[in-house]
């Protein structure tokens, strides 16, 4: 309990009465319902309307402070906190990029990094307009600027907490050979990171005015869909291939892609028991 | 006469009530579908807004037209980017006449401006979403296996996505309208037997008009064209009841 975020006993001026009925039988009392944060409006604590001055200090903020994050996206200065966040998720998602290198080496240490940044940011730049259009019909009030924001950081906490998993994957990515599995993983980490990015968008429409989240669900398949192609567009990630990015006779989607590459993993790890017998 | 005074007074409370919004704001505030201004707005006729409307028509519906043709040619992408803002445009200059008189026939006291002003904000608002999503269908098609490559099951997909996202669209922008029609009227059933009636003329005329401008996706053994040579042959229902027929007769 310190001083600027005072529990509700703080506030409680007398001691809890309980109440007694008419029959003289004690009954329980009633429980005060805590307060939301979204019921909260934004900015009524003071640390919330302490300026994001950089990259450092919006890590923090985005971490610790969401509500401060929102506050600032709808100041005058909303710009430089935007610009902050990208560049965050452009370095993190670099830094994870490195590591995803690291299973196949050679070019895949530059190209890995330069398509996952890449990617990141064309796939949220292909969805903004729905996701402004989504807003809009759920009755909310956000500026372009400020769904702009909203998703810089959602890109941003998806791509510092990809940095967290990134040792994991790392000590993965030494000790198997098999590509599907390592997908796998990835796939695995980006999702986690991807339900804690959607919750802070999900807070931040909550205290722009969204009466429906509806849209906003349809929006977080729509923006899955859209990377899960990125990422069959971009091939390949993790594997190696003679070209930077795959030719135009090789266009695919992203389950017929998956499919064939669980396929021949299968087949050379068959090959390799036969080998072994 | 009780439903204009209604109008009236309700008109006159809202202006003094809503600082003037001008530009792009407009559009969203009728994507969010305001009551207030979205009446103000039907009964007060402003040639800007309407123009602002059309260019958000042009822009929503060509950009999504764009995307639609982009898969078969790039310059069916713009034919089709051409063709499908005139689809909207001329269904609703088409169907003004008609529309502006069901409208107090059916009890809502409209002039015809005031139901053409109606009518042209809900496709304002479809154009819009569908503009939205042009640059998902862009990367969708830009990403799927060539028209020419016949790869099973693809150009279905490619068909179901653009019906499922024009349905989309449609469905919304008539929610939006609905609930102005209500309003306007003062009556949930007036608004929707005039909805009802505007939107039966519309898909009679919409759907003979995207007929007669064919091809959009187009098709990989036909050539890129902005017309069909025989664009005006036959028409859209006979075509649907010749297929129900052969379905089930031959």
């Amino acid at each position: 309990m310190n001083g600027t975020n005072p529990g509700p006993l703080d506030n409680t001026p007398n001691p809890i009465k309980i109440p007694v009925s008419s029959a003289g039988s004690y009954m329980p009392p009633v429980i005060p319902s805590a307060p939301s944060g979204a019921a909260q409006p934004l900015g009524t604590n003071p640390a919330e309307q302490v300026p994001i001055t950089g990259p450092v200090s919006a890590v923090e903020a985005i971490l610790r402070q969401p509500r401060r994050v929102i506050f600032q996206l709808k100041q005058p200065n909303a710009g430089s906190v935007i610009t902050s966040l990208l560049l965050i998720a452009v370095v993190c998602s670099l830094v994870y990029g490195v590591i995803v290198g690291t299973f196949s080496g050679g070019q895949q240490y530059w190209a890995a990094p330069v398509k996952i940044a890449a990617g990141l940011l064309i796939s949220a730049l292909i969805c903004l307009p729905s996701l402004y259009i989504f807003s809009c019909l759920g009755g909310s009030q956000a500026r372009l600027v400020e769904v702009f924001g909203l998703v810089a950081g959602l890109l941003t906490l998806m791509t510092i907490l990809l940095i967290g998993f990134a040792p994991v994957a790392w000590v993965f990515s030494q000790s198997t050979k098999s590509l599907a599995a390592m997908g796998g993983l990835h796939l695995a980490f980006w999702l986690v990171a991807t339900i804690f990015g959607v919750r802070f968008l999900h807070a931040g429409f909550s205290h722009l005015g969204t009466k429906s989240d509806g849209g906003m669900k349809v929006w977080v398949v729509i923006f899955v869909l859209v990377v899960l192609q990125m990422t069959t567009a971009l091939r390949p990630i993790i594997g190696t291939a003679d070209t930077f990015l795959p030719a135009a006779q090789d266009k695919k989607f992203f389950l017929s892609h998956w499919f064939d590459n669980l396929d021949a993993d299968g087949g050379r790890s068959r090959k390799w028991k036969g080998d072994g017998n | 006469m009780s439903s204009v005074y209604k109008m009236s007074t309700i008109s006159i409370t809202t202006m003094e009530a809503n600082p003037t919004i001008t530009g792009l704001g407009q559009i969203g505030v009728v994507l969010r579908g305001e009551p207030e201004r979205m009446m103000q707005w039907v009964q007060q006729w402003s040639t800007r807004r309407v123009v602002l409307q059309v260019g958000v028509i042009f822009l929503g519906a060509g950009l999504y037209g764009a995307s639609m043709g982009y898969w078969r040619e790039p310059l069916q992408g713009l034919f089709v980017a051409i063709k499908f803002p005139m689809i909207i445009l001329l269904t609703t200059l088409g169907n003004g006449l008609l529309n502006g008189m069901l409208a107090p026939l059916l009890g809502l006291n409209l002039s015809f401006r005031q139901s053409f002003q109606a009518i042209l904000m809900s496709f304002t608002i479809a154009t819009a979403i569908l503009g939205s999503f042009s640059p998902i269908v862009f990367f969708l098609v830009w990403n799927a296996p060539a028209m020419s490559a016949h790869v099973p099951g693809v150009y279905s997909f490619i068909q179901l996505i653009h019906v499922v996202l024009i349905a989309f669209a449609g469905v919304t922008a008539n929610l939006r309208l609905v609930e102005l029609l209500q309003r306007l009227s003062g009556s949930v059933g007036i608004g929707r037997k005039v909805l009802f009636a505007w939107l039966a003329g519309n898909l009679f005329l919409g759907s003979q008009l995207c007929w007669i401008l064919r091809p959009f996706i187009g098709a990989p053994g036909l050539p890129v064209e902005f017309l069909r040579a025989e664009a005006f042959k036959g028409n859209f229902f006979e075509t649907v009841f010749r297929a129900i027929q052969n379905l089930f007769f031959s």
